[in-house]
């Protein structure tokens, strides 16, 4: 299946793309995913991911999933 | 309850107020403000980005769920999003309800948990 990996904010800068489609297994979880495109990257635990558009854990396998969103802290408002 | 929920990239207008509900006892409304310094510094303004249907999402949930405790009968957000001038409005919410303190702590609470968990970003 495909996914589309969306960044934003700091995890933008540090990958270098904003949205980025890859194919992924439903067993692979969002860690795996993102250590396949982008090894150097290792997230720290301020760093959550999104898996369809809900905060989601970075080690439980993405299942069927269309979109993987890394969210740094956010500041919104 | 009505929840409206909205991102937009230019400068905020606050909805218009359709007249006919006469249980409503209060109206609060927070203006969240672009300030001149920002640690310390003096800025033009501060761009915001969101990822916008998890954000729209992530609101809606957090004031459905905030309703439980604080009942309101309407609730407004508008947040802009792109470049936000300094003396600009980033943030509108606007909450009307049959008594005043559940508008005033739905607003408070709101706010919290948007800064806590709303996929949204600012820089300057």
């Amino acid at each position: 299946m495909q996914i589309n990996i969306l960044t934003f904010a700091l995890t933008r800068i540090e990958l270098g793309f904003s949205e980025r489609t890859v194919e992924a297994s439903a067993t692979e979880t969002p860690r795996a995913i993102l250590r396949r495109i982008a090894p150097d990257f290792a997230p720290d635990k301020s760093i959550r991911v999104a898996v369809n558009r809900e905060y989601a854990d970075w080690d439980k396998p993405v299942g069927e999933a269309y979109e993987l969103a890394l969210i740094p802290p956010v500041s919104g408002g | 309850m009505k929840i409206h929920i909205e991102f937009t990239h230019s400068q905020i207008v606050p909805p218009r107020i359709l007249a006919g509900a006469n249980e409503i006892g209060a109206q609060v409304e927070f203006l969240g403000i672009v300030r001149e310094l920002e640690d310390g510094q003096a800025i033009a303004g501060l761009h915001y980005e969101a990822h916008e249907p998890m954000a729209q999402s992530t609101i809606e949930k957090i004031v459905a769920e905030l309703a439980v405790l604080y009942p309101c009968e309407a609730v407004w957000l508008i947040h802009r999003l792109d470049f936000v001038p300094v003396g600009e409005t980033a943030l509108f919410i606007r909450v009307r309800s049959r008594h005043r303190q559940s508008a005033l702590r739905m607003i408070e609470a709101a706010i919290d948990r948007i800064k806590a968990d709303a996929p949204i970003w600012k820089r300057f």
